[in-house]
């Protein structure tokens, strides 16, 4: 039902968002040419403190560092995608949990960083990370930034005081004994989970059990596992855990933030960027973290894993992408550089040339004068394999979710609900079940 | 603007002005139209087009009733459908029923400080989706929130408001109630204004009850305003979004996912805009068939 005055409202605002839409203008003449970045906050800092220095050594290139947020951004490049690259940022900064969802559904959406020379830092980055960036036609769409390798967060005060010696957990199942005995001593749980999911998934600590195993919820081939031994393998020690009472609930807000205040999560299995967020959020239990590299899924298995990891991309539509591309090669690609954006910006830098620097191996007061980033360039250095995402991703995750709920909630069979999880992403997606 | 339309050849030939008593309205309309086929019009149609082909931005292919068909053997659709038909079933007669008891004591005599009291009653439909959501996540928080609290006074156990799929849904249809009910008493209020006084005089000079009055003048005079509030509670509730996207994100284990939050979820979370479309158009054959169906019933 539309009258005169809301068809002038919409005539009008339309109008102004049109006017809005075509703000970016490319700029004519011989000044100097103006990029745009968008990231989102603390990492933009690091790269805004990096733009000054490019700015001094690369004198027609002026870059402009904009913290969008996140995940506001992911809407903006959504809709700046749909509408053919129009509205866009030259520089991008991309979760890997989005990049082939952009690399998929957007074709020409993100500039082929092959053709500007890319190829050449093909091995300078962590392994794992090279074939995410690159594209079913061998394009190169993202320079990695940010690697983000799992960590095991550790209460050493709660441990001694249950008498157990962490180093001696080897697998996830010693892990569950360890749990039972600290619940027992101390009150308090191993982990937490949104059990129900309410409010937004939680399935962070499930990838890592698959990303150990070097699973994820689809293979290279794009085919659906996420009914794989290995998914189910994950699943069946969640739901043990569950079943032992060792896992709280950290549904509604806060709720996780009460329990660590209390001293009753002993261990958070986060990664890497926990490093400082641990200090920032409770500077009061200062020395009592401590942290070490996961227990593996099955004796003697791979430790190591790649939660996940942030990119930058040049979009397609920009006209300044070999401008673009120079900031970004220069802001990643050095090690000094990206110490001072990881200094700045708190975010992990996935080149590996730039763990030789001594900050590294520095003892941290905080973990017990523990020098608890070696930990993480120990994890990078055993290797982590690649996880394909893939484009559908966000429907997997979901699926996922849903699934890892009914276990938790409803003591579903782990086999079973992944079974039907498996059909259902299938069914939505077009993808064949991986064999 | 309209002017510059018109063909000067055309006004010079037949010396006719373009404005003419006959046609002013049209004029006077054309700014609306305008309006409406660019912004409402197109994109119905263009839906209808998106809804038949997958894949987005210019990769988009043709795949005719494909998504249609997906959405038949789609289980989570038809959960979604389940879960809106029973918060429209549960939810619409009891909001309805309590805005029309608030609307009759509102305008009762007995009431002092009327004006205050609609307000108050209508302030919630005005409240703003995120100040909304923050105020009931913190009332059905399990722990320290205030329902529960009041609850532990009479000895209730904690009940898991957002956590539960069973209580999950009775927490959507609480924060519906507050929302909306207000707005529906408005409404009536007005209804209730609008019968006339006699009717009531006469009434009692006859020597009618007050519930004889109530049954016999209120309730018919009021029909349209009922049904009005029906249909419109209706469709809303079929289109029923920010409540479970902001307090439960459709879980836990989808109890909560309506309609719209899937159509969202397909198109801005997963990217699968045609999926999203024929969702879209499944939606509003369903819209169009509940108000049909009480159009109808109204009418017998």
């Amino acid at each position: 039902m539309i009258n005169r005055r809301g068809a002038l409202a919409l005539a009008l605002t339309g109008t102004l968002a049109l006017a809005a839409c075509g703000g970016k203008a490319p700029e004519k003449g011989s000044g100097p040419v103006k990029i745009t970045v968008w990231s989102w906050k603390p990492a933009s800092d690091g790269l805004a403190a990096v733009a000054k220095d490019f700015e001094q050594t690369h004198p027609g290139i002026k870059v402009d560092v904009q913290a969008v947020g996140n995940p506001a951004i992911w809407d903006k490049i959504t809709i700046g995608m749909a509408a053919g690259g129009k509205g866009l940022a030259d520089v991008l900064h991309i979760g890997i949990d989005y990049l082939p969802g952009y690399m998929d559904k957007f074709p020409g959406g993100l500039a082929d960083l092959r053709k500007l020379g890319a190829d050449t830092y093909k091995d300078a980055f962590a392994k794992g990370l090279w074939p995410t960036v690159t594209g079913k036609d061998g394009g190169v769409y993202a320079m990695p930034w940010e690697v983000n390798p799992v960590g095991f967060f550790y209460r050493a005060d709660l441990f001694k005081k249950a008498g157990i010696d962490p180093e001696k957990i080897q697998t996830w199942d010693d892990a569950i004994e360890a749990g039972k005995t600290l619940k027992e001593k101390t009150g308090a749980f191993l982990i937490g989970l949104n059990k129900p999911a309410a409010g937004g998934v939680d399935m962070d600590f499930y990838q890592s059990l698959l990303q150990q195993q070097g699973a994820f919820y689809f293979n290279q081939q794009g085919e659906v596992t996420l009914a794989s031994a290995p998914a189910i393998q994950a699943m069946t020690l969640i739901k043990k855990m569950n079943d032992a009472g060792i896992v709280a609930d950290t549904s509604g807000e806060n709720t996780a933030k009460q329990l660590i205040s209390g001293g009753k999560l002993a261990v958070l299995p986060w990664a890497a960027w926990a490093v400082s967020y641990i200090p920032e959020m409770r500077p009061e239990q200062k020395g009592l973290w401590r942290v070490m590299q996961p227990p593996a899924v099955t004796p003697g298995g791979k430790r190591a894993a790649i939660v996940n990891s942030t990119h930058l991309s040049v979009s397609g539509s920009s006209p300044h992408q070999a401008e673009a591309f120079k900031f970004v090669e220069y802001a990643l690609t050095k090690p000094e550089v990206i110490n001072k954006v990881f200094k700045e910006g708190g975010v992990f830098p996935a080149l590996t040339a730039a763990y030789s620097d001594p900050a590294f191996t520095a003892p941290q007061p905080y973990f017990g004068d523990q020098p608890a980033l070696k930990t993480f360039v120990d994890a990078l250095t055993e290797g982590a394999d690649a996880t394909y995402y893939s484009g559908d991703y966000a429907r997997a995750l979901k699926i996922a979710s849903d699934a890892q709920t009914k276990v938790l909630l409803k003591g579903a069979d782990p086999a079973a609900a992944l079974t039907e999880a498996a059909t259902l992403l299938s069914q939505q997606t077009k993808r064949k079940l991986a064999g | 603007m309209t002017l510059t339309l018109s063909r000067p050849g055309r006004v010079a030939v037949g010396r006719r002005s373009l404005v003419t008593k006959r046609n002013i309205p049209y004029l006077l309309v054309l700014p609306a139209l305008l309006g409406f086929v660019g912004f409402k019009a197109y994109p119905i149609v263009a839906a209808m087009y998106i809804s038949l082909t997958t894949g987005a931005g210019a990769a988009r292919s043709f795949v005719g009733l494909d998504n249609y068909v997906r959405l038949v053997n789609d289980p989570l659709f038809w959960t979604s459908l389940w879960n809106t038909g029973l918060i429209l079933v549960v939810q619409v007669p009891i909001m309805l029923l309590l805005a029309l008891l608030l609307a009759l004591a509102l305008n009762s005599s007995l009431v002092r400080l009327r004006g205050l009291w609609r307000l108050g009653v209508f302030m919630p439909s005005l409240t703003g989706l995120v100040a909304y959501g923050v105020m009931f996540s913190v009332i059905l928080r399990k722990d320290a929130g205030l329902l529960n609290w009041l609850l532990s006074l009479f000895g209730v156990d904690a009940i898991d408001w957002l956590g539960s799929p069973f209580w999950a849904r009775i927490a959507i249809v609480i924060a519906l109630t507050w929302h909306y009910t207000g707005y529906n008493a408005v409404i009536y209020l007005a209804g209730l204004q609008s019968i006339p006084k006699d009717l009531y005089e006469a009434a009692m000079v006859d020597g009618a009850g007050s519930a004889r009055r109530f049954w016999s003048i209120t309730v018919p005079q009021l029909r349209p305003i009922l049904l009005l509030t029906v249909v419109l509670s209706t469709i809303g509730t079929l289109q029923l979004f920010d409540e479970p996207f902001v307090l439960t994100g459709g879980g836990p284990d989808n109890s909560t996912l309506t309609i719209s939050l899937y159509l969202y979820q397909n198109g801005f979370r997963y990217f699968d805009f045609g999926y999203a479309a024929a969702i879209a158009y499944a939606l509003t054959l369903i819209v169009a068939g509940f108000g049909i169906a009480q159009m109808r019933m109204q009418k017998r």
